[in-house]
């Protein structure tokens, strides 16, 4: 706990010369667990992060993929087969070396559906997960399969193995990133709950001490890790602070090194903590969703008319740190168009013209918003009054918790519009478009289904050349934006506070990263 | 007296059966699918649901759900949260630390609440009892949230006196802050009843003739007038323990304090039944508890309502 019983104003130099060390507030409530494989939250995957290394990451730099762990990634001619070397020399925390046979075996496990391990989505992928997921009839508990392995995941020597999919899908390389797919050691394979609480990784960080439940995590830098590049920091403890206000305050009062802006202060860090706060444009779209099912809503013409009746940069400013959404992707990834959508520019008299054409909205438009999000109403509302004055539409309003309205939507009971949003897992518009947009894609929250849009995304899965695919992929995004089941609205900005000792990395491909910070 | 407590606790299981289940029920009924709320925005396959579900007995009709969680509760089986926390451990951990912050709290309450109480009863319209009567007004006026962050802010993060939060400095360092706020927040409601049980009591014959038969005045404040004025009071005591167990649900999310009122919040946000039915039924003992000793003491205080 050096840095956090600091004395001065914001723990200025610190006392050694020797030790650099630094405390990271994470605004939820203590982990429970470290295991990448079963972890999908952000504070889980930001501590794994620390603690296990990937087989490539994004060069923060350049936006670029580099290897890791992996020496390696090779898709043959379809990109349907992937071939992923190993770099040789490397080894887990406890001292084994690291071998293609702990990806295969960890990977295996996490596919397993009798596992409920969380990351067992992204295998659906490969080939022969379903053997290990088959559909479990409601109320039933799924029963380990006799099959135990994926058919598509081979180990060919110790440091290589390939992965066979079910389709072809060039942008898989980019996937590998993703820290849900790190490995396990062999004694940890064997019992996962005994290792809940001391994982061992192959990172740049190991467990300093013993953690116990409800307990601060605190890192420290692992001589063993011979991956590069390697992280400044000697120390980190990531302290759990789950109001994000009290969090706030803690940095105040220079207890902590980085912390989160919470959005009830985005209007007054900048005061509160000059000189140490930095932003990023948030990898995120924030969207309207349009209920597929409700006739009313049919007319792609109605769509356009909602969406160029939005004042995009009043909403922006309201909502704070944001900028008007031009497109469905987020502004920084490779394939971003800023004039990628034609209905996005406010225009009252064409909404109107349109809403005309599109022979008019009947009963009042409702608006849902999440009763749990505290700024949920305000931007109902907000919508609400632009629709009303620039369409002449009756607007009301329903507050809902988020669980309800998703669970709603699903069942095709939902009356209106929602507000959502969606993030990447790894930097590719592939997946905005494909979770968004493909028939039943993962976050398709509009359940919007257009075969010709489908059909692009299959091209552009099967397209080696990642030129060509990204203009493949925003065919889609312009076949998304003339059917329109999503409107798009912003996209925010994330802001954090980082004391005077301390200089987060900040990548525009990457974000703002304190486990990667430079120290003064 | 053990035929009296004897009562008191068979008549306690009916209304634990009806106090459980009414939670459970509303658990049960709010709005929104548990799992769902647990994995936020990320979808998760349907296997991985099923066996969530499973695991927690999601899939079992409410009565059986609610029979489920109450076998665990009772044969101390307590099983793992949603997140994955030892139920068990959990209490361990969070139960000393509400007990701290409730002690301290009430500490303070009851000493600020009976020395103006009596004070201001005593000297009554004096200067003490009319900026009592402002002050519980001014108190009563402010919501707690607001008084809870702004202490924080003050004393923790500009004047550096107390931790801004958690409990890495131990007790009572860590507890001193919030304590302190509750405290005084409640003090004021404790004081006025007091003031005004007693302003009543020292116009009571009983004290007439006291003073009639020329006692001094401290036997009649100390022997005559305080225990009878006591009486709403330690009413007033027994319902307030028992109601900051709901107090601490706010307080310990502010301060971070990692008790039984951040957990119980954080069972009620993922809808976790058996959670919120365990801490409910502790918080129910508990108030049975209390008040079986509030009804014990009013037997010392006044002998004509002893139960024997």
């Amino acid at each position: 706990m050096l840095a956090s019983c600091g004395d001065g104003k914001s723990s200025g130099s610190g006392s050694g010369s020797g030790s650099k060390s630094e405390v990271i507030a994470i605004a939820a409530d203590p982990l429970e667990y470290i295991n990448p494989l079963n972890e999908n939250g952000s504070p889980g995957i930001q501590v794994a992060m620390a603690m296990f290394a990937p087989l490539v990451t994004t060069d923060p730099e350049t936006g670029k993929l580099q290897n890791v762990m992996a020496d390696s990634v090779t898709p043959d001619k379809t990109s349907q087969t992937w071939t992923i070397k190993l770099k040789a020399g490397n080894t887990f925390q406890n001292g084994q070396p690291l071998t293609a046979k702990d990806y295969v075996d960890s990977w295996n496990m996490t596919a397993m559906g009798s596992n409920a391990w969380k990351n067992n989505g992204f295998f659906s992928k490969v080939d022969g997960y379903d053997a290990l997921n088959p559909p479990t009839p409601d109320g039933a508990t799924p029963k380990p399969t006799a099959v135990k392995t994926l058919s598509g995941l081979k180990q060919i020597d110790d440091l290589t193995f390939s992965v066979k999919l079910k389709v072809p899908f060039s942008q898989f390389g980019l996937t590998l990133q993703y820290l849900g797919l790190a490995p396990l050691p062999e004694e940890v394979r064997k019992n996962p709950d005994a290792y809940k609480r001391k994982p061992i990784g192959n990172g740049p960080f190991k467990l300093a001490a013993d953690w116990n439940a409800g307990d601060d995590i605190k890192l420290a830098k692992w001589d063993g890790y011979k991956g590069s590049p390697v992280p400044q920091a000697d120390e980190i403890t990531y302290r759990f602070i789950p109001n994000a206000d009290t969090a706030y305050n803690e940095f105040l009062a220079g207890n902590v090194d980085f912390v989160d802006v919470p959005s009830t202060k985005v209007k007054s860090f900048k005061t509160d903590a000059p000189d140490q706060w930095v932003t990023s444009i948030s990898s995120g779209a924030n969207y309207l969703v349009i209920p597929a099912w409700d006739p009313r809503f049919k007319n792609p013409k109605l769509r356009h008319a909602i969406s160029e009746a939005i004042d995009r940069k009043a909403f922006a400013d309201l909502v704070g740190l944001s900028e008007p959404a031009k497109g469905l992707v987020a502004p920084d990834m490779a394939g971003y168009r800023d004039n990628a959508c034609k209905y996005c520019d406010f225009d009252a008299t064409k909404a109107k013209q349109l809403l005309q054409e599109a022979g008019g909205f009947s009963g009042p438009l409702n608006i849902n918003y999440n009763t749990t999000s505290a700024t949920g109403q305000i931007f109902a509302e907000a919508i609400g009054n632009m629709l009303r004055q620039n369409l002449g539409l009756q607007v009301k309003y329903t507050g809902k918790q988020g669980s309800e309205i998703t669970e709603l939507a699903d069942s095709h009971k939902l009356d209106g519009l929602r507000f959502s949003g969606w993030g990447h897992d790894y930097p590719s518009i592939e997946d905005y478009l494909t979770p968004m947009f493909k028939s039943n894609g993962d976050a398709n929250f509009a359940q919007y289904s257009n075969p010709a849009l489908d059909a692009v995304l299959a091209k552009g899965d099967a397209e080696p050349d990642p030129e060509k695919a990204i203009k493949l992929y925003q065919q889609a995004e312009d076949i998304a934006l003339e059917d329109m089941p999503l409107i798009p609205l912003y996209t925010k900005s994330n802001a954090y506070l980082h004391s005077a000792k301390i200089e987060p990395r900040v990548s525009k491909y990457v974000g703002v990263s304190a486990l990667w910070a430079t120290f003064k | 007296m053990i035929r009296f407590i004897l009562r008191r606790a068979l008549a306690a299981v009916p209304i634990g059966v009806l106090v459980t289940l009414g939670v459970f029920a509303l658990v049960f009924a709010m709005p929104g699918d548990p799992l769902r709320e647990l994995a936020g925005d990320k979808p998760i396959p349907a296997a991985v649901l099923a066996a969530k579900r499973a695991q927690y007995h999601l899939d079992d009709p409410f009565i059986v759900q609610y029979l489920l969680s109450m076998k665990d509760i009772l044969t101390g089986h307590f099983g793992t949260t949603f997140a994955g926390a030892d139920i068990a451990d959990q209490l361990r951990l969070r139960i000393p630390v509400t007990l701290k912050l409730t002690l301290l709290a009430n500490a303070v309450q009851w000493t600020l609440g009976l020395f103006f109480g009596i004070y201001a009863g005593f000297k009554r319209n004096g200067w003490v009892d009319r900026s009592l009567l402002l002050v519980t007004l001014v108190l009563l006026a402010v919501p707690g949230l607001v008084a809870y962050f702004a202490a924080q802010y003050l004393f923790g993060v500009e004047l550096k006196w107390f931790p801004v939060s958690g409990v890495l400095e131990g007790f009572p360092r860590s507890y001193v802050l919030p304590a302190l706020v509750i405290g005084v927040l409640g003090f004021a409601g404790l004081a006025r009843l007091l003031r005004t049980s007693i302003v009543e009591t020292v116009n009571a014959d009983f004290v007439k003739t006291a003073r009639a038969k020329g006692l001094g005045e401290q036997r009649v404040l100390w022997r005559h007038i305080l225990p009878n004025a006591l009486l709403p009071v330690v009413t007033f005591i027994g319902l307030d323990l028992a109601g900051m167990f709901g107090g601490a649900i706010i307080t310990e999310s502010i301060f971070n304090l990692p008790g039984l009122g951040q957990f119980m919040f954080q069972a009620i946000k993922l809808k976790e039944g058996g959670v919120v039915v365990l801490l409910s039924t502790l918080a129910f003992i508990s108030f049975i508890l209390i008040n079986l000793l509030i009804d014990l003491l009013y037997g010392v205080l006044d002998p004509r309502v002893r139960n024997v």
